[in-house]
């Protein structure tokens, strides 16, 4: 398949993720909706990286392009794993003070 | 190599003493501990002694430039705990969690002043976010620290996503993660779509974490949010830390594929916003804390010129900057912190009652506002020769000098309220070491503000 | 016979063709549920009372909304858990190749598993996962 495709579904998928972002007002979808967003990365990636493997195999059959790209896949996916730890605990927190994760209520600082 | 490996196991000792010590002024000085050896060790291997010699793959190269950078982030760290240790031990129970966070954070400094590929700027930046999103909602009932602290996570993570989308593009059209491609010329002769749209993603993205206008607007109400003495250190060693990361990463670039985009432009543009946000906002805030956030803002304007101009001397330009930048913001939160309200009139008539501390705060201010004899003059006066040596929209320099004055304004407010205003001028107990150690940092501000070269000599010898 | 063909035809390059098996395979599974719901729907007998709305729960009464707060612990465990789960993912490229990497890559491995280690009895020392209190 054309690598065209895959960039299409990425950017699709990346931006659903941003307007998400932008436009809902619970923490925990907005939070869901950049975990789209590094999802959308990590298709991409994969698929940059069977593209540049199928280039450099015509030259040379024993190449290893590409893998570093599925290396960076590996790296998004744990470091992604510890910002929901941190992000979900932190919801958690405002959810004990506040009981709601409605990102309207935030406004205490805007005096 | 060294300072990389010792802060992360550094941490992990701090955050096991957490559970043999339970004295929170022990848990201070092994932290100031840790923090000498890290300094000493990190200066040891800018003259070639590597503890660990570890293959790395071209993913990092250790030149003088990050190197210098690392010892300027680890010395600021250092006096920021020994100024505010006892402030950072008032905000919660977990004080040792607090000190492995920041040894955590200066594992993700020393990684992104001396990243060579793209893969180890997005980890370095990740380690050096997640442990500051903790240090934000440190307080933990505390409604305001709380709010700061989800703000800067969404913030934080949604710039993540587009840094990210951004590396994966310029893997697209180059086939590799190494900024030494990214930068080499004839490589980037026909660049691409691709690639133009990946950088665009980038610069976005480092401009949210710098906190360049228009992607500015998280950035008071965190600092405001957070507890002060996170703010501090958020304000500062972070700070500066991303902005070495974001000149190392359009080192070359912005000047040879100007035939598509205009980045000199759009930087332009970036400089002049932030310059005007940040200044013309300050001059109506009513909280000095709110004050030195939007402060912040308008000196990243000003370190943004090293981005814009990328010569070397703007590369000098931007350490010492952050030296000059670092030191005064440290010394200014550590005297607001032992103020017992944050407002300008919590300053009124300082100077009677702790002369030591108005005094102190004065020197600060004058630096941040970049009066001749401190070390803030010469840090603008860089930036500024640099953007003069590219030879390009010259009338910049003459906008940055006009906000330069705008700024005086609202540092004179606080002098004013110190000196010329009668008030109580409440403060917590002063211990008498946290005044020697003000005056030491005087010391070290008017000395830089004589003798620039102290600092910038250690690049090349 | 040629349908056969297709699907033990291992070694087809990239092509429409490819994904015949696949479509095949999701077509019947649709189209399994599809007719099981509607011929369950015609052929069951309907008896509607009351009882039979509840909800079923072992025959124990029900009460309250499922939708409660729960206690903070299983959170902490459920988080604790998706760290260390991920984590072990950089074991995967380790070990397809680490015959390559040889000494070299065991130190690395061993010092990544030696920082891991750390965290978890970091965990049970500050009693993250004592369920009792």
């Amino acid at each position: 398949m054309p690598i065209q495709y895959y960039i299409g579904l990425a950017a699709t998928l990346f931006c659903i993720g941003i307007t998400g972002v932008l436009i809902r007002r619970n923490a925990i979808i907005i939070f869901m909706c950049i975990e789209l967003m590094l999802n959308a990365v990590n298709l991409l990636l994969v698929a940059f990286s069977k593209m540049h493997y199928a280039t450099a195999f015509i030259r040379n059959a024993n190449t290893t392009a590409g893998s570093d790209a599925q290396l960076f896949v590996f790296f998004i996916m744990v470091v992604a794993a510890a910002e929901v730890s941190v992000g979900l605990a932190i919801i958690v927190m405002m959810y004990r003070n506040t009981h709601s994760v409605d990102v309207n209520y935030l406004n205490r600082l805007k005096n | 190599m060294n300072a990389i490996i010792l802060s992360a196991i550094l941490g992990v000792i701090m955050m096991f003493s957490g559970i043999w010590v339970n004295n929170k002024a022990t848990l201070r000085w092994i932290a100031l501990a840790g923090l000498l050896v890290l300094l000493i060790s990190n200066i040891a291997e800018m003259y070639g002694y590597r503890i660990w010699n570890v293959n790395v793959h071209n993913m990092l190269y250790f030149d003088r430039f990050g190197l210098l950078f690392n010892s300027v982030a680890i010395g600021s760290t250092f006096i920021f705990v020994a100024l505010s240790g006892s402030d950072i031990n008032r905000v919660g129970k977990y004080a040792a969690e607090y000190y492995t966070l920041i040894f955590f954070v200066l594992t993700g400094i020393t990684i992104i002043s001396v990243y060579t590929s793209l893969l180890m700027l997005f980890l370095g930046i990740e380690i050096m976010s997640i442990p500051l999103y903790i240090l934000t909602g440190s307080d933990k009932r505390n409604l305001k620290s709380n709010e700061a602290s989800l703000k800067y996570f969404l913030m934080g993570a949604f710039s993540t996503g587009l840094m990210l989308m951004g590396i994966t593009l310029i893997y697209g059209a180059t086939g590799s993660f190494s900024i030494e491609v990214l930068n080499n010329p004839a490589i980037a002769q026909g660049v691409s779509f691709l690639e133009i749209t990946g950088m665009l993603f980038l610069l976005v993205s480092m401009a949210f974490k710098v906190s360049a206008a228009p992607f500015h607007f998280w950035t008071p109400d965190v600092y405001d949010g957070a507890p002060g003495v996170f703010t501090s250190f958020m304000a500062t060693v972070v700070k500066a830390a991303a902005f070495i990361a974001f000149v190392k990463l359009f080192d070359a670039r912005m000047s040879y594929s100007s035939a598509v985009v205009d980045w000199k432009m759009l930087l332009c543009i970036l400089i002049i916003a932030t310059l005007l946000i940040g200044n013309i906002t300050a001059v109506f805030q009513q909280s000095v804390k709110r004050m030195l956030a939007y402060s912040s803002i308008a000196q990243a304007g000003f370190m943004l010129f090293a981005v814009f101009s990328m010569n070397e001397m703007a590369k000098e330009g931007i350490i010492f900057y952050a030296v000059s930048y670092s030191l005064a913001t440290i010394g200014v939160f550590a005297v607001l912190l032992k103020m017992k309200d944050f407002t300008f009139e919590g300053y009124n008539g300082l100077a009677k009652s702790q002369p030591v501390l108005a005094f102190a705060n004065t020197v600060f201010l004058l630096s941040l506002a970049g009066i001749p004899l401190t070390a803030g003059f010469f840090a603008k006066y860089f930036m500024l020769a640099s953007v003069i040596q590219t030879g390009h929209y010259l009338w910049m320099v003459i906008v940055a000098v006009l906000f330069a004055a705008v700024s005086v304004y609202y540092y004179f407010r606080v002098i004013q309220a110190m000196y010329f205003k009668t008030g109580e001028g409440e403060t917590e107990n002063i211990h008498p070491g946290f005044k020697t150690g003000l005056i030491i940092l005087t010391v070290i501000i008017i000395l830089l503000g004589v003798a620039p070269n102290l600092i910038i000599n250690f690049l090349y010898f | 016979m040629q349908l056969l063909n297709i699907l033990l035809d291992a070694s087809a390059t990239s092509n429409a063709s490819n994904y015949f098996p696949i479509g095949l395979q999701l077509f019947f599974a649709i189209g399994f549920v599809v007719t099981m719901m509607f011929v369950t729907h015609f052929l069951g007998p309907k008896r509607k009372t009351a009882d039979k709305l509840e909800n079923f729960a072992s025959g124990i009464e029900t009460h309250g909304d499922a939708r409660q707060p729960m206690a903070i612990k299983y959170f902490l465990v459920a988080i604790l858990f998706v760290l260390f789960d991920v984590e072990v993912i950089f074991f995967y490229p380790y070990a397809v190749n680490f015959r390559s990497l040889g000494w070299e890559g065991f130190g690395a491995v061993l010092m990544f598993v030696a920082f891991f280690l750390a965290g978890f009895i970091y965990i049970i020392k500050k009693g993250a996962l004592t369920w009792e209190d």
